[in-house]
C-alpha cells in the first residue's frame, strides 16, 4: 500500500500539534515523578478541569458557542487573560492536591500515594461530571481559523498558535530549570532529597513549586486543546493523561527534554496509526479490523509496554542500577 | 450431688455470671422476640404439628438446623466467655461494648428493614462513636489499661475451677433465658397471640434448656482449656501431665517481643477481653456461617417481601469477593502491583460467554449444540475459563518480570486497557460492542436455574467463595505463599535465599488470574450476557481498592473490603437514588436540597466522588486497611492500644531475652 507523501506530511502536521499538547502535559508528569517518584494520576484530570475553567472564563467575558468571536486586540486580551487565569487556577488546584493528598504520604510505602492519586483522579472526574454533565461539552473556538499551505500540505492558524504557545512555555521551563536558583533547587531535590535539605533547600516549598509549574502547564495545554479541538468531556483527562504519561516514559521519566521529545513522538505515532488499514474492508492485505483509528489507544499502550520492557529508562534517560 | 456442687456459683464468679448473662441475654432476646426468632420457631413447630405454617420440607429442615445451631452456639459461647474472663474489666464497660457493637447494628437493621443499609449506617455511627470516645478520653484524661498485665499459668486446681466456671456460665445462662422466654410466652398466651398447642413446647423447652446448657458448658470448658497456659512442673525439669508442648509455649512467649507477646496473649485464657479472643471468634464464625448458609430461607421471616431481589444483589456481591481474593494473591501476597486486573476478569467472562451461547457455533460454523448439554458444560467450563485466564496471566506476566514497583503497575495498566479493546474490535469472534447475549446458566440435577432465579446462584457463589477461601488459605500457608511474601518484602534478599523469582512471580499472576477467571465465568452466567463496556480501568481500581481498604494480604480483610466496596459503589447509590424518589424518606429532602445548587446531582453520579474521597482518607489515616494482617499492622501502625511496656516482661539488659526487645531498623 502506497502512502502518498502529501498524506504523510499532513499526518505529521496533525501529529506535531497533538504532540505539542501531549508534551506540555507530559512535563507535569515527569517533573512530579522526578521529584517525589509518584505517578500523579490526577494530572490528566487537572488538565480536564482546566478546559472547564477556560469555558467558564469565556462565559464571564460573554463568549459562548453561539456568540460572535471577538477580533483584534480584544481577542488577544481575552486569550492572554484566559491563559493566565487558567494556568494560575490549575496551579492552585495542583498545590491543594499536593498538600491534602500527597504530603501526608511522603514517607509511606509506594502503594499509598499511588492509591491516593487514583482517588484524587476519581474525585476530579466526578467534580467534572457534576459541573458540566456527562455529554461532550463544546468549547468556543474563538481563534480565527485561516489555512496556510506549504505545497499541498495544509495547516491552520490554530496549529501555529498551539506550537508557538507550547514552544514558548517549554523554553521558559527549560530556562527556569537550568538558569535560576529555584530550578537548581528542583534538580537538587530530584537528585537527593535529604542532601538538598541539608544544603538549605526548603524541600516542601520546592515540591509545591514543582506541582505549581506542572499544573500551570496543564492549564495552558487545556486552553490550546480547547481552541484546536473545540470540545471537551469529563473523561478527557484520563485518556490524555495516560498518553502523556506514555510520552514521559518514552522520553525518559524525570527528564524534561525527554518529555518534550516523547510528547511529540507519541503525537506523531498516534497520527500515523490512523494509516493502518481496515481488514474488514476489501483491498487491505495487512492491517487491523476496523482500521488503525479504533486501535490507536492499544497501539500507544503497546508502545508503552515495549519501552518499559526493553528500555525502561526511556530514550534520553540514564540506566540506574538497583542497589541492594 | 457432685453436679449440684458444680452448679452453685461462688462469690467471685457471681459477678462474672451477672456480667455475661445480662450482656448476652439482651441481644439474644432482641433477636428472638423482636426480630422474628420466635416467629421462625413457632411457624416451624406449627408445620410439624400439621397445622399449616411452612409448606416445604426442605425449608423446614433448614430452619430447624439453623435454630439448633444458633442457640447451641450462643449457649456454649456464654460458657466460654464466663470461663475465659479474668474478671479484671468491669461490667459497665462490657455492657457499653455490647450495646455499641451488637445492639446498635441490630436495631438499625431492624428499623431500616434492610441488612446492607443497616450495617452501613451502623458503620458510620461506630466511626462517630470512636471519634467522640477518643476525644472524651483525652479530655477527661482517662487512659485505658492495656489488657493482660500478667500471663497466668494454670495448674491442675485452676483448670478444674475453669471448667466449673464454664459449666456454670452455660447453665445459668440457659436457665435465665428459659425463664425469660417462659414469661414472655405466657404474656403472649394471655394476649391471645400464642396458640394453645404450643404451650407444650413452652414447657418442654423450659425444662430442656438448662440440661442442654449443662452439657454445652462442659464442652465450652474443654474448648477454653485448650487455650490456657499451663504451669511448669515443680521446677525440677520433670514433665507435667500435660506434656512438653505447653511448657515450651510459655517459654517461647516470654522470649518474644512485648508487642508479639501481647498479640499472642490476646488469645489465651483467662483474658481481660475474652470477647475479642480468637476462641470467641470461632463461635462468631459458626454463627456467621450458619446465618449466611441458611439466609435464603431466613430472609422472608427477617425482612418480609423481596427475597429474590435481595438474593440477586448478594449473588452479585459474591463475585467481587472472589476477585478480591485473587487480586490479594498478586498484590497482597506477592506485592506485584496490578492495575489491570480487569483484563483477566474479561478473559474469564468471555470464555464462558463464547462457549455457553450460540457464539461459538456461529463463528466456527458448526451445528448447533443442544442447550441442555451447554448448560451442563458450565461446570467443566468454569475450570477451563479459570485455566485460560491463568494462561493469560502467565503470558501477561512474562514482560513484567524485570520491572519493579511503578513500572510494573503501568505495564499491567496497559494490558488492562488493551484487552477490552481487543475484545471490542475483534468482533468477528466476540460480537464487538453488542456483546454476546443469551448465555446459558448452569444446570444441576432438577434445579430450575436461569437468569431470573437467584437462589441457585446464591448457593453457587457461596460454594465458589468457600472454595476460593480454602485455596487461598492453603496457598498462604504453603512454601509458595511464603515465597510470595519473601518477594514482596525484598526481592533481592529472596533471590539470594533461593527463591526462584521467575516461577514464583508467574505463579502469582497465574493464581490471581485463575480466581478472576472463575469470577468472570460466574458473572457471565448470572447476567446472561457479556459486553466490552463492563470492563474498564475504573473496575480495576475498584478491585484494587477492595483489597487496599480491607487490608492487603489478609484474607478476612479483603473479604470485608470487597463487601464494603460493593456496598458503597454499586448497592448504596442505587438504593439511595431509589429512596430519593420516595417522598417519605429523609434522602428525598437531602437530594432536593443539593439539586438546587448542582443540577446534575444524583447519588449515582457522585459514586466515584465518594469512592475517591474514601480512598484518599483511608490512605492517609489507615493505610494498612480495615482488618490488616498482623504483619502489616506491625509495620504501619505504631500507636493504638500500646501504652507502657508490660512490666512483668522486662528483661535485664545482658540477659539472653533482651535482644528480642530491641527494634532493628
Amino acid at each position: 500500500m502506497v502512502i502518498s507523501v502529501t498524506i504523510f506530511f499532513q499526518i505529521l502536521v496533525v501529529g506535531l500539534t497533538t504532540g505539542a499538547i501531549y508534551a506540555l502535559i507530559a512535563l507535569g508528569y515527569t517533573m512530579v515523578y522526578g521529584i517525589i517518584e509518584l505517578i500523579n494520576f490526577a494530572h490528566g484530570d487537572i488538565f480536564m478541569i482546566g478546559t472547564f475553567i477556560c469555558i467558564s472564563i469565556f462565559g464571564l467575558f460573554g463568549i459562548t458557542n453561539s456568540s460572535a468571536a471577538p477580533t483584534g486586540l480584544t481577542l488577544v486580551g481575552v486569550l492572554v487573560i484566559t491563559l493566565l487565569a487558567s494556568m494560575v487556577l490549575c496551579a492552585v488546584l495542583g498545590i491543594v492536591i499536593e498538600r491534602v493528598a500527597y504530603r501526608p504520604l511522603r514517607n509511606a510505602p509506594r502503594l499509598a500515594p499511588l492509591i491516593s492519586a487514583i482517588g484524587v483522579s476519581f474525585i476530579l472526574e466526578d467534580v467534572g461530571k457534576l459541573w458540566k454533565g456527562i455529554t461532550i461539552v463544546p468549547f468556543p473556538q474563538i481563534f480565527p481559523q485561516r489555512f496556510y499551505y506549504i505545497g499541498p500540505v495544509s495547516f491552520s492558524s490554530v496549529d501555529i498558535l498551539v506550537i508557538v504557545v507550547a514552544l514558548v512555555l517549554m523554553v521558559a521551563l527549560q530556562w527556569m530549570v537550568t538558569r535560576t536558583r529555584t530550578g537548581r533547587a528542583m534538580r537538587a531535590v530530584a537528585q537527593d532529597r535529604e542532601a538538598a535539605a541539608l544544603m538549605g533547600v526548603n524541600v516542601n516549598r520546592i515540591i509545591a513549586i514543582t506541582f505549581f509549574i506542572g499544573a500551570a502547564l496543564a492549564g495552558a495545554a487545556a486552553l490550546i486543546w480547547g481552541l484546536k479541538y473545540g470540545n471537551t468531556n469529563f473523561t478527557l483527562g484520563f485518556t490524555l493523561g495516560l498518553f502523556a504519561f506514555t510520552a514521559a516514559v518514552l522520553g525518559g521519566i524525570g527528564n524534561l527534554v525527554g518529555a518534550m521529545l516523547g510528547g511529540v513522538l507519541i503525537g506523531v505515532i498516534e497520527a500515523l496509526s490512523s494509516l493502518i488499514c481496515d481488514t474488514t474492508q476489501p483491498g487491505c492485505p495487512i492491517g487491523l479490523p476496523h482500521g488503525g483509528n479504533a486501535w490507536h489507544e492499544a497501539v500507544i499502550f503497546i508502545i508503552l509496554i515495549l519501552i518499559l520492557v526493553f528500555r525502561p529508562s526511556g530514550l534520553l534517560g540514564q540506566q540506574t542500577p538497583e542497589k541492594v | 450431688m457432685a453436679i449440684a456442687n458444680t452448679l452453685v456459683p461462688e462469690r467471685d464468679t457471681r459477678a462474672l455470671l451477672v456480667k455475661w448473662i445480662v450482656g448476652l441475654l439482651v441481644p439474644i432476646s432482641v433477636f428472638t422476640f423482636l426480630w422474628s426468632g420466635e416467629a421462625i420457631i413457632n411457624q416451624s413447630l406449627l408445620t410439624i404439628l400439621g397445622l399449616g405454617g411452612v409448606s416445604d420440607i426442605g425449608i423446614l429442615i433448614q430452619i430447624t438446623l439453623f435454630i439448633i445451631v444458633f442457640y447451641t452456639t450462643v449457649i456454649a459461647l456464654a460458657g466460654y466467655l464466663v470461663a475465659a474472663d479474668s474478671g479484671q474489666r468491669g461490667m459497665i464497660a462490657l455492657w457499653v461494648d455490647i450495646a455499641v457493637y451488637v445492639l446498635l447494628p441490630l436495631f438499625l437493621v431492624i428499623s431500616q428493614n434492610n441488612l446492607i443499609i443497616g450495617i452501613a449506617l451502623s458503620a458510620v455511627l461506630l466511626l462517630v462513636y470512636f471519634f467522640i470516645r477518643r476525644r472524651v478520653y483525652k479530655a477527661l484524661r482517662i487512659t485505658t489499661v492495656p489488657p493482660l498485665q500478667n500471663l497466668n499459668a494454670l495448674d491442675a486446681e485452676q483448670q478444674v475451677a475453669l471448667k466449673k466456671r464454664a459449666i456454670m456460665g452455660s447453665f445459668w445462662f440457659s436457665v435465665v433465658f428459659a425463664i425469660v422466654w417462659l414469661i414472655v410466652d405466657l404474656i403472649f398466651y394471655f394476649n391471645g397471640q400464642l396458640p394453645t398447642t404450643l404451650l407444650i413446647w413452652v414447657v418442654i423447652r423450659t425444662l430442656l434448656l438448662p440440661v442442654v446448657g449443662y452439657f454445652l458448658g462442659r464442652l465450652a470448658g474443654v474448648i477454653a482449656l485448650r487455650r490456657t497456659l499451663v504451669a511448669k512442673g515443680n521446677g525440677n525439669g520433670e514433665n507435667t501431665t500435660d506434656g512438653d508442648g505447653k511448657r515450651i509455649k510459655q517459654r517461647q512467649l516470654e522470649k518474644l517481643s512485648a508487642t508479639r507477646m501481647r498479640e499472642e496473649a490476646k488469645d489465651l485464657v483467662p483474658n481481660d477481653l475474652p470477647q475479642r479472643s480468637s476462641g470467641a471468634m470461632r463461635f462468631y464464625l459458626i454463627l456467621l456461617v450458619a446465618f449466611v448458609l441458611f439466609y435464603p430461607v431466613l430472609d422472608q421471616y427477617l425482612f418480609g417481601f423481596g427475597t429474590n431481589g435481595r438474593l440477586a444483589g448478594y449473588g452479585d456481591a459474591g463475585y467481587y469477593v472472589i476477585l478480591a481474593l485473587g487480586l490479594n494473591i498478586v498484590v497482597g501476597f506477592a506485592g506485584l502491583l496490578d492495575l489491570g486486573y480487569v483484563a483477566f476478569f474479561a478473559i474469564g467472562a468471555y470464555t464462558w460467554g463464547i462457549f455457553g451461547s450460540t457464539q461459538l457455533t456461529n463463528v466456527l460454523n458448526l451445528a448447533a449444540i443442544n442447550p441442555h448439554r451447554l448448560s451442563a458444560l458450565f461446570w467443566p467450563m468454569v475450570i477451563v475459563a479459570a485455566l485460560v485466564a491463568a494462561l493469560f496471566g502467565v503470558l501477561l506476566g512474562i514482560p513484567t518480570l524485570r520491572l519493579r514497583g511503578d513500572y510494573l503497575a503501568i505495564v499491567t495498566l496497559g494490558f488492562g486497557e488493551i484487552v477490552p479493546i481487543v475484545f471490542l474490535e475483534l468482533d468477528q469472534y466476540t460480537n464487538g460492542t453488542n456483546g454476546i447475549v443469551g448465555v446459558h446458566s448452569p444446570s444441576f440435577f432438577g434445579v430450575n436455574w436461569s437468569v431470573v432465579t437467584p437462589v441457585p446462584y446464591y448457593y453457587l457463589i457461596l460454594a465458589l467463595i468457600a472454595f476460593s477461601i480454602f485455596v487461598n488459605v492453603r496457598l498462604r500457608d504453603s512454601r509458595l505463599g511464603r515465597a510470595w511474601i519473601a518477594i514482596r518484602e525484598d526481592e533481592i534478599a529472596a533471590a539470594s535465599s533461593g527463591v526462584n523469582l521467575v516461577t514464583t512471580k508467574l505463579f502469582a499472576f497465574a493464581m490471581g488470574a485463575f480466581f478472576s477467571g472463575i469470577a468472570g465465568a460466574y458473572h457471565t452466567a448470572k447476567l446472561g450476557l457479556v459486553s466490552p463496556d463492563s470492563f474498564s480501568f475504573g473496575d480495576s481500581i475498584i478491585f484494587l481498592a477492595m483489597g487496599v481498604i480491607g487490608g492487603l494480604g489478609s484474607i478476612p480483610g479483603v473479604i470485608v473490603g470487597a463487601l464494603l466496596v460493593y456496598t458503597l459503589n454499586v448497592f448504596l447509590p442505587a438504593q439511595l437514588d431509589a429512596s430519593a424518589t420516595d417522598p417519605t424518606s429523609v434522602f428525598f429532602g437531602i437530594n432536593n436540597a443539593i439539586v438546587h445548587f448542582i443540577p446534575s446531582f444524583t447519588f449515582g453520579n457522585v459514586r466515584n466522588l465518594i469512592f475517591g474521597i474514601l480512598l484518599v482518607v483511608i490512605m492517609i489515616f489507615r493505610p494498612e486497611g480495615l482488618i490488616p494482617s498482623a504483619r502489616r499492622r506491625r509495620e504501619l501502625h505504631h500507636t493504638e492500644d500500646e501504652g507502657v511496656e508490660v512490666g512483668a516482661l522486662d528483661v535485664v539488659p545482658g540477659a539472653p531475652g533482651f535482644e528480642s526487645e530491641v527494634r532493628v531498623e
